[in-house]
């Protein structure tokens, strides 16, 4: 798809489903992050090399995944 | 109300923390009302009244995403698989939901579960038919109004149903 078409997509849509759609790339971005940061650790990728792909710090990353592992 | 029919009595905290698990296996931040619903699923007497199962309800959820990803032309992106979700305790202490990242509900859900919880002697127990009553209240765009329309519930119906199961009512 072109960036003209998305454009008319976006504007042309009822807001409903618009904001719908913003929230459902959240939840989307949120997961794909979540599995692969799981993968990643399985790997065996230490929280410093998650953190530096991700652009945050080692410690931030932590903090939200580390719940998950145990 | 005589004791034998006296409706179970739900955690808040616990409520707040299994909808919180709803929110985080879809990937949200925020427990939002469609997610306090979600979590009413504990109280197995809300399938009943509802005609839908947690399945179904989560099924919709997704497939409202998916069409509204459709929109912006990335349907085929969304399927990234649910995350797991954790366990949660039935009585919550105070140190279970002091954790910073569990109890972080939208203003809508909270809003429904003060309502809810008004009229009771201790502000901490609600019952399923408490929340789901002010659930069945909310209008459109209110994600559980959406979710309810989606999966082709009849408010004025669930609530005849449960005004007939509890007959003082919580209205």
């Amino acid at each position: 798809m072109d960036n003209e078409e998305l454009r008319a997509n976006l504007s042309s849509e009822d807001p409903a489903i618009g904001l719908r759609a913003s929230l459902a790339l959240h939840r989307l971005a949120e997961r794909v992050e979540a599995n692969n940061v799981a993968t990643a650790r399985e790997k065996g990728w230490s929280w410093q090399e998650i953190g530096d792909a991700l652009g945050v710090t080692r410690q931030s990353v932590h903090t939200k995944y580390n719940k998950e592992s145990s | 109300m005589t004791e034998s029919v006296a409706p179970a009595m739900l955690n808040a905290w616990a409520l707040c923390l299994q909808a919180g698990e709803e929110a985080r296996r879809r990937g949200d931040r925020r427990a939002g009302t469609d997610h306090l619903l979600l979590a009413l699923f504990e109280d197995p007497t809300v399938e009943a009244l509802l005609g839908v199962s947690l399945q179904q309800a989560r099924q919709a959820l997704d497939s409202l995403d998916h069409e509204a990803l459709n929109t912006l032309g990335l349907g085929s992106a969304s399927g990234a698989p649910p995350l797991p979700m954790r366990a949660v305790p039935k009585r919550p202490r105070i140190r279970d939901v002091a954790q910073k990242d569990r109890l972080r509900i939208t203003p809508a859900a909270k809003k429904v579960l003060e309502r809810a919880s008004k009229p009771n002697r201790r502000r901490l127990y609600v019952t399923a038919e408490q929340v789901l009553t002010e659930i069945l209240a909310l209008q459109r765009p209110d994600p559980a109004a959406v979710l309810l329309g989606a999966l082709g519930v009849n408010p004025s119906e669930v609530r005849r149903r449960l005004n007939s199961a509890t007959p003082d009512g919580f209205v």
